[in-house]
């Protein structure tokens, strides 16, 4: 047993030491860093000023704002992709076997890198010249394709720009949700429709709860993606018009790279870092273990 | 249930999913339409989906740009590296907390995910400063080992699947016979998973080869990746779409035919932790 163990802890040993020093030591120095005032000319004349960052960051009306930014699109984003995700996933589960073609290009925008997503959004979200716009003139929805200025309007920019998050990621919801399905007692389904119960009542009373775990993992995975996001936006807007498409992980980026101020940029960093895993240990735990199996 | 598979309920379902395939592939095929335009095409008003000439003077253009072949190189060697190492790091850390029941095989687990929480911004600002430090600025290893953060833990959480998922008395009977718990382990066991570890290095690959914030952050010039020099483009050249959307072209599609090539085994691995777990 003692070899056993020991044997155990020396497979893990390497793996451990690399994430103790590539991520854990970086998040601690993070934290340390965040007690600092760093002049940009000369980083070695720090000056240690308590919360003094922190209390900045939550004074900046810009910080406030770009992480309120940052639940809105998450929310909007996760609301899409779990109703498409789901939809999908549904019809796809009802084809059976011949749904497999359907699966197949469905993993594909999976791979396409998020850059790259971005990009040609907003080549399509692109006024008079963009598919979209014109699109929608053809059919009658507007009258010009100058109408809508998706990635320029302040109102709607925020919401436009979360269009290619949509776009690649439903189908890993829909993927992860049709496996789950797979998965569900055919033979409860049968004795629920020979009781008579509706469709919506059998979604309701087995499928979703047979499904908890699974859609347990999608929310939080998508959702701590989501609320990362920080390319596929960067090459639409870099955070425009005014900001209003800005949101946090851009927030700290500028702070660090364009302000170059080292110590808000790891205030800001180190209270979204706690928030993210507490936002998602509690998920986690609401979630998924209430019938705790394991 | 045979003498309805033809049923008005079932050729409406089939529409159903042919409509949102369609919807779903018609943005990707326009960008590679795109970028088959000639110059004067790309902007037209009213755009046309399909090219009216199709040239290839994009891709020559690209190819031809001082940054573009380097970048490529540069995307290759960082995502091979980094999913090499992942994998040498993870594959023995996934078979040591999975595969034994020690106790503290819960928390090394529950390490890995948590690494998976923290954004990218707040670990490659800290990890700006320390590369500096050492002079790993704008080097292929120092963006390889911030990389290595992201694809590590994904491997051991794979990996650990594919282990829990093999019995353990081969591994016992593996020992009687006489082999030490390495041979079991590089004999018996990894061969088992082998179809597993290609899977692992797959979505290693190709969430280094995607990866954008690190890249940003910890290369200039030296070290750059190709999705920092499709984000240049609109700034250096202005909005050059023709080239753009050949480069985006060019940089996806070698991971797209991988896919479906590998399509089975990557929705098994996709699924299989989020199911199974």
């Amino acid at each position: 047993m003692k070899a056993e163990r020991r044997f155990a802890y020396l497979m893990m040993a390497p793996a451990c030491l690399f994430l103790l020093l590539l991520v854990a030591y970086p998040v601690l120095l993070l934290v340390y860093n965040s007690f600092f005032d760093v002049p940009l000319i000369d980083p070695s004349r720090r000056e240690f000023i308590g919360l003094g960052n922190y209390i900045d960051v939550l004074q900046s009306s810009r910080v406030r704002e770009s992480a309120g930014r940052t639940l809105r699109y998450t929310a909007f984003a996760l609301s899409f992709e779990m109703l498409f995700g789901f939809g999908a996933a549904l019809i796809f589960s009802a084809l059976g076997r011949r749904s497999k073609w359907h699966r197949t290009i469905f993993t594909l925008p999976l791979m396409i890198p998020p850059i790259v997503a971005g990009l040609l959004w907003r080549f399509l979200l692109a006024q008079n010249t963009g598919l979209v716009n014109n699109f929608l003139a053809a059919i009658g929805i507007i009258d010009s394709p100058s109408d809508i200025a998706w990635l320029s309007d302040p109102a709607i920019v925020l919401y436009a720009v979360a269009l290619p998050d949509i776009w690649i990621t439903t189908s890993f919801v829909a993927l992860i949700v049709y496996a789950g399905l797979q998965n569900i007692p055919q033979d409860q389904i049968e004795a629920a429709k020979i009781d008579g119960a509706s469709a919506i009542r059998r979604f309701w009373h087995i499928t979703l709860p047979t499904l908890r775990p699974v859609i347990a993992v999608v929310l939080i995975i998508r959702g701590v993606d989501a609320a990362k996001t920080f390319d596929l936006i960067w090459i639409q807007t870099q955070g425009g018009p005014r900001f209003q498409s800005e949101v946090l992980s851009m927030n700290i980026y500028q702070r660090m790279v364009r302000y170059g101020d080292l110590g808000e940029a790891s205030a800001s960093a180190t209270l979204f870092t706690i928030v993210m895993v507490i936002i998602a240990v509690i998920a986690y735990k609401k979630i998924w273990s209430p019938d705790n199996e394991k | 249930m045979r003498n309805n598979a033809f049923s008005s309920r079932q050729i409406g379902l089939s529409l159903a999913a042919l409509a949102i395939v369609v919807v779903y592939a018609l943005p990707y095929i326009y960008l590679v339409s795109t970028s088959l335009k000639p110059a004067s095409q790309v902007l037209q008003i009213p755009p046309s989906f399909w090219p009216q000439t199709v040239t290839l003077e994009n891709y020559t253009r690209i190819l031809g740009t001082a940054t573009v072949p380097g970048s490529f190189a540069n995307s290759v060697i960082v995502a091979l590296t980094s999913t090499f190492l992942a994998l040498v790091l993870a594959v023995p850390a996934a078979y040591g907390a999975s595969f034994f029941r020690v106790r503290l095989s819960i928390y090394f687990m529950m390490f890995a995910l948590i690494t998976r929480m923290v954004p990218t911004v707040s670990l490659g600002v800290p990890l700006f400063t320390i590369l500096k430090d050492v002079g790993l600025l704008d080097t292929h290893l120092g963006l390889i080992l911030a990389h290595t953060t992201i694809s590590l833990p994904l491997a051991v959480w794979l990996m650990s699947a594919f282990f829990e998922s093999i019995p353990r008395e081969l591994e016992e009977a593996a020992r009687m016979d006489g082999c030490n718990r390495f041979q079991s382990f590089f004999l018996v066991v990894l061969p088992l998973v082998s179809s597993g570890m290609a899977i692992a290095a797959l979505f290693c690959f190709i969430a280094s080869w995607n990866e954008f914030l690190f890249a940003l952050l910890l290369t200039a010039d030296q070290a750059k990746t190709t999705p920092i020099v499709i984000a240049e483009f609109r700034t250096a050249y202005g909005l050059d779409w023709g080239p753009m959307t050949a480069l985006a072209t060019l940089y996806s599609l070698p991971v797209i035919l991988i896919t479906l090539l590998l399509q089975k085994q990557i929705i098994g691995g996709l699924t299989f932790g989020a199911v199974k777990g």
